[in-house]
């Protein structure tokens, strides 16, 4: 039985992301592009080239600290939405910190280090914001976290904005709003060695976390309790459990990944900031996080699966000038086919 | 037995099994129109399945039905509705914050509203049936018996020929009782059949013209009301003799005195009041003081300030005035993480909100305020939580598959007994407030957590009983206060001939 269910759980979703690819697929010939061309350029941006990978990889890094976080704090049934501008604040915090002066003559990697833990924190605070918020006045976290996102973006444009904040001192006509490189000594080190490949330690530092996470949501006292303020807060609070002080946690922590994603993205490959330094991170990653269930494998294989997909999607945008809204409507498909396979299947196994 | 002529509704041989588990078994039963069938059985027995095997919510695994001369296979609740058989659920499904007319129009109109025809409808029906209910009425504000009348009046709109009630009576206070037991009757003279699942015995007698029996799964008597010997109901329905409950509770009273209490009080309770959001008083300077090893019983009618109570000496709500000590220490602030340190026990009066989790399993709720026993570097130590739910289990009488299983598996009897057992095995444990804490229950359970208190008040734990039923109090406890609109307005002994004035004191007679 149980062999055929898991078949089942397979099947049904590949079948599914199969059959948006080829509507993807159709939509394109529509559009009187060339669909060989098209795949071919996909192909080659997802996994032509150790580049290739390595920046899909990268990606992949930061939706699954976005969906890691959130399905932490969903444990405790909050909803994050704001992982784009907890991202964006951990760009901040990371980059104020690798452009401060005395960062790169610090020992043992704390260059390194100490904008990472920057940025997390700034995450956490944006986070714990709208836990409090929750808590205290009972606002919405739905709502609070998505505004805070937009509060935190513009903080952004502020901050490349002025050259009494992160602006690079010299600006003219022709240079960009954006602030200067962070120190070499903040940039995170290379995973490979291999100067072709963008793949950054990042990736370490998200499996580790991603552990940290299925172990704290299965086997902690403290995920537990998270569990039980998500499925009846009067019961939790008369179990003892401080479920205000609770929820902030669990909202900054959420926040706390969202930084951190924040930090990897500025220190790992983009080195300064810009506005629009994240595109659309944060919601990827909110879609992971939800698409798993809560299971910390499901928020990894969905990130990578993302991360690829942007990648092949940005190449053909590039390539073989698939118009860009096209690829957001491919991804937005896939999107429904996988939440509707899920259901499907849990319909089908629940049947027998 | 086969379907007779005159029956309504016939069950012929039904069974339905969950997996390994047979929940009924060869269950045949007619029902007759113009009768009011009683389904009695303990928590467990398959009163439930029953209801919604013939409701439509499950098919049965064996045997079939038939329903006003016709195959009766309803696809869903829905159908079942169509065809003329209605239930009313024990839990409501009614949207608290819409009017009694906008709740029951809803999924019964289309198109334009017309409230007035709709609320004179309305009207009319509940008269029709002998009873009064105001269609403008906000439902979360209507007390819970009018609650009901309003379900009621939903089924009753789209003119079934049959009502079934799953356990009408566990909600409603006892002054209500009777004026359902009434609806019921004339329901059942309008021609309809009317099924009453219940476990309280004595209410039945009242109502029912028939009156079936279900132990685990299997129909163990099926007779006319009036040849039905009670004595001989009680014994189908639990499988063995029972003491009456005083008997039963009684008989090692004399050790309560032995134990002679040391100095203080358990619980003080000093000018509590509450006022609810609107300003409204619910709790009025209410003064208490329990002794270790005393039972005080709290009657009442509900909704005189028990609820509010019984949040401020959980810790969940701040009182507007007044303390509350528990072993001396002031805890009127504290929350409920002190309340349980203090060795304050507490049985809330609604289990599913406030006492248990239900959708985790019974280890991780009998343990729920004592995790951190059971953690070590922040991991919960699973294999030591469940062997410790394992033995209290066993110890308490928590009957269930596993200490994993779901909660909301167990019946309310052993969701209660589970409660009840995280609360005793406190330690320190000082006081126990328990609010209904039968309510819901069968006998055996009814007799199994008394058992459980009567014992924890021999050791010496001071116990607050808020309670409705007043025969329970009398049996139960040493002293009787009474609590009328948020006010202490008396206090009596636990004797028999006080009942009387008791009852007189709970309606508001001053005494």
């Amino acid at each position: 039985m149980t062999d055929r269910r898991r078949l089942l759980g397979m099947a049904v979703p590949f079948v599914a992301v199969l059959g948006s690819m080829i509507v993807g697929l159709l939509l394109i010939a529509a559009s009187g592009k060339d669909v060989p061309d098209a795949i071919e350029a996909f192909m080659d941006g997802a996994f032509g080239s150790a580049f290739a990978i390595g920046a899909s990889i990268n990606r992949a890094v930061t939706l699954s600290l976005v969906g890691l976080g959130f399905i932490l704090a969903f444990r405790a049934n909050l909803t994050n939405v704001g992982g784009e501008g907890q991202i964006a604040v951990g760009g901040i915090a990371a980059t104020a910190l690798g452009l401060w002066p005395p960062i790169a003559s610090l020992p043992l990697g704390l260059a390194v280090i100490v904008p990472l833990l920057g940025g997390t924190l700034a995450g956490a605070f944006w986070g714990g914001i709208a836990g409090f918020m929750k808590v205290r006045f009972g606002t919405n976290e739905v709502i609070s976290t998505l505004l805070l996102g937009f509060v935190a973006l513009l903080a952004v444009y502020w901050c490349v904005q002025s050259t009494a904040l992160l602006r690079q001192p010299q600006t003219s006509s022709a240079t960009l709003p954006e602030s200067l490189q962070i120190a070499d000594a903040a940039k995170l080190p290379s995973l490979t060695g291999n100067a072709e490949s963008p793949l950054h330690i990042g990736l370490v530092i998200c499996l580790l976390l991603a552990v940290a996470t299925a172990i704290v949501l299965q086997r902690s006292t403290f995920g537990l309790r998270l569990r039980a303020i998500g499925l009846n807060e009067l019961a939790a609070r008369r179990a003892g459990m401080p479920g205000g002080i609770m929820m902030v946690v669990a909202l900054a922590m959420a926040g706390a990944f969202g930084g951190l994603a924040g930090a990897i993205m500025l220190q790992g490959e983009q080195y300064y900031l810009k506005t629009g330094f994240s595109s659309g991170y944060g919601f990827d990653g909110l879609v992971v996080g939800l698409l798993s269930r809560g299971s910390t494998l499901g928020v990894l294989a969905g990130a990578l699966f993302f991360g690829f997909l942007r990648s092949g999607g940005i190449s053909m945008e590039i390539m073989a000038q698939v118009p860009a809204a096209l690829t957001l409507v491919i991804q937005g498909l896939i999107v429904i086919a996988v939440a509707g396979s899920v259901i499907l299947v849990e319909k089908l196994q629940g049947a027998r | 037995m086969t379907s007779s002529a005159g029956s309504l509704l016939s069950l012929n041989n039904l069974g339905k099994r969950f997996g390994s588990l047979q929940a009924l078994e060869g269950v045949s039963l007619d029902v007759r129109a113009g009768s009011v069938q009683c389904l009695l059985g303990e928590n467990g027995a398959g009163k439930s399945t029953l209801c919604n095997l013939i409701f439509g919510v499950y098919e049965p695994s064996e045997g079939d039905m038939v329903f006003d001369g016709a195959a009766w296979a309803p696809e869903s609740p829905a159908v079942a509705l169509e065809k003329g058989i209605a239930m009313v659920h024990q839990h409501f499904s009614l949207v608290p914050r819409m009017t009694v007319v906008e709740n029951l129009m809803l999924g019964q109109v289309r198109g334009v509203l017309k409230r007035h025809e709709f609320g004179a409808r309305i009207r009319d029906i509940a008269e029709n049936f002998g009873f009064t209910l105001d269609p403008d009425a906000v439902v979360g504000e209507l007390s819970v018996g009018e609650r009901q009348r309003a379900e009621i009046v939903k089924c009753l709109m789209r003119d079934p020929k049959l009502l079934v009630l799953d356990e009408p009576t566990a909600v409603l206070p006892p002054g209500e009782i009777g004026a359902l037991l009434d609806i019921c009757r004339r329901v059942a003279d309008s021609g309809r059949a009317v099924i009453l699942v219940t476990h309280k015995l004595a209410e039945i007698a009242k109502v029912a013209d028939r009156v079936a029996v279900l132990r685990t799964g299997r129909l163990v008597a099926d007779e006319s009301m009036a040849e039905a010997d009670m004595g001989a109901l009680v014994h189908a329905m639990v499988g063995r003799e029972l003491r009456p409950l005083d008997v039963a509770l009684a008989e090692t009273d004399e050790d309560v005195e032995a134990s002679e209490a040391p100095k203080g009080f358990a619980l003080v309770c000093d000018g509590l009041t509450v006022h609810d959001r609107h300003g409204a008083v619910r709790l009025d300077n209410f003064t208490l003081e329990i002794r270790p090893g005393e039972i005080v019983g709290l009657a009442g009618v509900e909704g005189n300030g028990q609820s509010e109570l019984g949040m401020v000496l959980a810790g969940l709500l701040r009182p507007t005035e007044g303390h509350f000590y528990i072993a001396g220490n002031d805890l009127t602030h504290a929350g409920a993480a002190a309340v349980t340190a203090a060795g304050g026990g507490i049985v809330p009066e609604d289990r599913h909100a406030v006492a248990c989790v239900t959708a985790m399993s019974v280890a991780e709720n009998m343990f729920l305020n004592k995790l951190d026993r059971f953690t070590r570097f922040g991991l919960l130590q699973r294999g030591a939580l469940n062997a410790a739910a394992q033995k209290q289990m066993q110890e308490f009488d928590v009957r269930a598959a596993g200490p994993e299983v779901a909660f909301s598996g167990l019946s309310g009897g052993n969701q209660q007994k589970a409660v009840l057992a995280r609360e005793l095995t406190l330690d320190p444990l000082v006081a126990l407030v328990a609010a209904q804490p039968t309510r819901g229950l069968d006998v055996s359970a009814v007799e199994a957590v008394y058992r459980q208190i009567r014992a924890a008040a021999r050791r010496g734990v001071g116990v607050l009983l808020i309670s409705s039923e007043l025969d329970e109090l009398l049996a139960v406890a040493d002293r009787v206060a009474v609590l009328y609109r948020g006010r202490l307005v008396g206090e009596r002994p636990a004797e028999m001939n006080e009942r009387g004035a008791i009852g007189a004191l709970m309606s508001g007679q001053v005494a």
